[in-house]
């Protein structure tokens, strides 16, 4: 392969990727970026988004240069196909986050009404504060019965058979935009008679409304399949993925402020290296618990090994990495290399994001590929059933198989790249207010006054189109020295902190005025809000300023980026930032370009109607002229 | 003569003109059988050259090369419709046809075509047959965005030429504006990449 050279790789920027990619190439070991080389060319109609498969008449696909067949056989124009993928993706997007969310409901019910004793709650001052925000009476009433109001009505944000809006997004979205989106509803019915919705009944019902209306012979009209896709991807964001943020940060604890480590280097040589991966922490935090339990540590010991080291990768890492603060081996295109380490003993997986690869990659190693759930299994992998009421026991029989698996690791094999920076994370909404002493106030002045222009959220993916974490950190670099201050979740937030963005001498790095700042409060001037679930947490801030302006959030100086996207997940999101009124970057392209209404409503009309909207962009660098161009014409028309 | 002219820039890679040459050139002339059958043989590839695909098969040249140096008189050429034809029985499998080749058009293994499972030399046929019969090529007919065009020289030529004149001399755009910034997007993603940036 002629993807290395001198220290330069095409595939990755992460130094740690580049050293093992050595020995994948030497090794022969298969990648991402080897079938990716194999795919090629890849079918553009599937990258336009005119190809049709919804139907047995077809598949269909539309000529895009007009000479070849403009229809599909039921008569569907290259919009209605394109609409309806799009909206097919958003549906499966917020069904992936509503779904983690609702397992989080369940959970707290269980803890609440005694039949789950494995967990309890971790963070009584959060249920207090969500239960106070849901209009939950506290006074008197015990911590269960208050947990079992809040599963309550979480639970039926799910299933609601009414016409009324989820109460989750009735509480937490701030009023001028619940009003906004309102208005819109009534506006279009009025002026073109016909239904049109935006606010979300039921976290359920919005997903397979999509599922029914792009049903064969339903909804053709790319507005109205684009204005569903946001209804679907708000009943995440203000849905299902707050749901899963808040309650998981009632049971398991909420994230504060902390220090960890962040690559590759964080597995040991001499432990039992335990890898969580996916994104429900549910699991993964006992296995954390666990590995420090007595029993596990005299196993490992008995092993052979120092210790028990549980690291993780994409998500689940991130949301273990900010409540028990342990080393993150990396995003999602370090999954493989994670393996090929040589290294770790058992990879844990839950669900989303784990490449089926990886199961024949560890059979190379001693490594043991444990899947979980039920939702997720895959060929090769050994299964260890997880059963929220005997967590305790299963995360212990993994550890254990983890343990037992030690022994068998080839000392000749191991190379664990010595790459690991240290992060500061856990900027939680909450810990923000404390930092800057309980009110928004600050923050708002600082942006008025212009020592900081305003605010990015970035999240994101790895693709293997882009490479890796490039996008990520120069477009993040580009923004701070501009003097914007950039929050975010997901894979990016672990390029970050890869990066060494998320490090006190990244403030070194931010323009004059956020440089001051992050001085000040001591703080790095790129922020680690969580995993991509918690995206809300980024809508929860900006709720938090616009309701504090009284103001709508398409009002403040903020914009979204989603670089290196990859999943149906960031559909959702980008399309709950949009409908949120956030402006968001993408790129790679999202598959829309043949249908040039739908990509007129997602780039343009999307601006006049909801606030927010799409662009592309290819060059980091002109990304940041663009969200910077944004953020100044919002703040002049704010006067500030 | 006629010939399966490749107008690249709108071949989007969807490789039905690849399907579609497996089942006409499979003995039972169906998808569900041609799957799975190591004989299939399928005669056009869709190569990726950087953001650019190209449905890649044997120009039919003339002169030949691989004609002039098969040893064994496997290949002829048709007389009526021009195509280049490869007698499996009479491969001796040499290769001395895949090493002339300037378009890499040659392939080798064991087909329905070849005797006693021997590997044979196989190629792009034009879909003889069809075409004498004054059908197009298969893959001809299945491509849908009119990257392949099965037409006389001369008139392909005129209405090419005449097309791109219009651009040119009259600024009638070319490429729908959605399509050129997808390929302009594209060129530049696969030039990073290259680049290493």
């Amino acid at each position: 392969m002629d993807m290395a050279q001198k220290g330069h790789d095409k595939r990755s920027i992460d130094p740690a990727a580049v050293e093992m990619l050595q020995i994948a190439d030497r090794e022969g070991y298969a990648t991402i970026w080897e079938r990716y080389e194999k795919q090629q060319p890849q079918c553009s109609y599937g990258q336009l988004g005119t190809c049709c498969r919804i139907c047995s008449m077809g598949p269909c696909r539309i000529d895009p240069f007009g000479e070849g067949p403009t229809h599909g056989v039921c008569g569907a124009t290259a919009d209605t196909i394109v609409a309806r993928n799009l909206a097919r993706m958003a549906a499966v997007g917020s069904s992936s986050h509503s779904d983690h969310g609702r397992k989080v409901a369940l959970l707290l019910k269980a803890v609440a009404d005694g039949s789950n004793t494995d967990y309890g709650i971790g963070d009584p001052e959060k249920l207090l504060a969500v239960a106070t925000r849901l209009d939950i009476p506290t006074s008197g009433r015990s911590l269960p019965e208050v947990a079992a109001e809040v599963a309550a009505v979480a639970l039926d944000c799910f299933g609601n058979q009414g016409e009324e809006p989820i109460v989750f997004m009735e509480k937490y979205m701030p009023r001028k935009r619940f009003q906004r989106l309102k208005d819109l509803e009534e506006t279009l019915y009025a002026t073109t008679g016909a239904k049109t919705g935006f606010l979300p009944r039921a976290i359920d019902r919005e997903a397979v409304d999509i599922l029914h209306r792009t049903h064969f012979g339903c909804d053709h009209d790319p507005l109205s399949l684009v204005a569903q896709s946001v209804r679907c991807s708000l009943s995440d964001g203000w849905g299902g993925s707050l749901i899963a943020t808040e309650l998981q940060d009632i049971l398991l604890g909420s994230p504060t402020i902390k220090s960890v480590k962040a690559n590759l280097g964080v597995l040991e040589e001499k432990s039992v290296n335990v890898v969580v991966h996916g994104h429900e922490p549910i699991l993964s935090a006992k296995v954390v618990e666990m590995a420090q339990s007595e029993e596990c540590r005299k196993a490992a010991e008995a092993a052979g090994a120092k210790r028990v080291n549980v690291v993780g990768l994409c998500c689940t890492g991130n949301e273990v990495l900010l409540r028990q603060g342990v080393g993150m081996a990396g995003n999602e295109s370090h999954s493989e290399l994670a393996i090929m380490t040589g290294a770790v003993d058992a990879m844990v997986v839950d669900v989303q994001c784990i490449y089926p690869a990886l199961a024949d990659l560890s059979s190379c190693f001693h490594t043991r590929f444990i899947t979980t759930s039920e939702q997720a299994k895959i060929p090769g992998a050994m299964h260890i059933q997880f059963e929220e009421q005997h967590a305790d026991a299963i995360a212990t029989r993994i550890i254990k198989t983890a343990i037992d698996a030690f022994p068998n690791r080839n000392k000749a094999r191991v190379h664990i790249p010595q790459h690991s920076s240290t992060a500061i994370v856990g900027f939680t909404v909450e810990e923000i207010l404390k930092a800057l002493g309980g009110t928004p106030q600050p923050l708002i002045d600082l942006i008025v006054n212009g020592t900081i222009k305003g605010v990015a959220g970035i999240v994101g993916c790895n693709n293997v189109k882009v490479q890796q974490d490039f996008f990520h950190k120069t477009l993040t670099t580009e923004l701070i020295r501009r003097d914007i201050l950039v929050i975010g979740t997901g894979c990016w937030a672990i390029a970050a902190a890869k990066a060494g963005l998320m490090d006190l001498p990244a403030q070194e790095l931010a323009g004059p005025g956020l440089r001051a700042v992050c001085k000040q409060l001591g703080i790095p001037p790129v922020l680690h809000m969580g995993s991509c679930v918690d995206c809300s947490r980024m809508l929860n801030l900006a709720g938090v300023l616009a309701d504090h302006l009284k103001v709508d959030i398409s009002d403040l100086p903020l914009v979204g980026s989603a670089p290196e996207w990859t999943t149906e997940k960031a559909v959702a999101i980008g399309t709950y930032f949009v409908g949120s009124g956030i402006p968001v970057h993408l790129w790679p392209l999202p598959p829309i370009l043949g249908g040039p209404q739908v990509t007129k409503i997602l780039t343009q009309d999307a601006k006049d109607i909801l606030g927010g909207w799409f662009f592309v962009e290819e060059d980091p660098i002109k990304t940041a002229d663009q969200m910077e161009h944004i953020i100044m014409e919002r703040r002049s028309a704010l006067g500030i | 003569m006629k010939r399966i002219f490749v107008q690249y820039k709108k071949c989007l890679a969807c490789k039905a003109c690849e399907t579609a040459c497996a089942v006409e050139h499979h003995p039972a002339g169906s998808l569900a059988a041609a799957l799975g059958d190591r004989k299939t043989q399928v005669n056009v590839r869709v190569l990726g050259i950087e953001h650019e695909s190209f449905p890649l098969s044997c120009r039919h040249c003339d002169p030949a090369d691989c004609l002039d140096a098969c040893p064994s008189g496997a290949i002829s050429r048709d007389a009526e419709s021009g195509a280049i034809l490869l007698d499996a029985a009479m491969c001796k499998a040499c290769a001395m046809c895949a090493m002339v080749c300037p378009f890499d058009a040659i392939s080798f293994k064991a087909t329905h075509r070849s005797c006693y499972d021997r590997d044979v030399a196989y190629k792009c046929d034009l879909c003889n047959e069809r075409v004498k019969a004054g059908r197009k090529p298969a893959c001809v007919e299945a491509c849908h965005s009119g990257a392949l065009v099965y037409a006389d020289y001369d008139a392909n030529r005129l209405k090419q030429a005449s097309k791109s004149l219009r651009a040119y001399l009259l600024g009638e755009e070319g490429l729908p504006p959605q399509l050129e910034l997808f390929r302009e997007l594209r060129r530049k993603e696969f030039a990073r990449r290259r680049g290493g940036e």
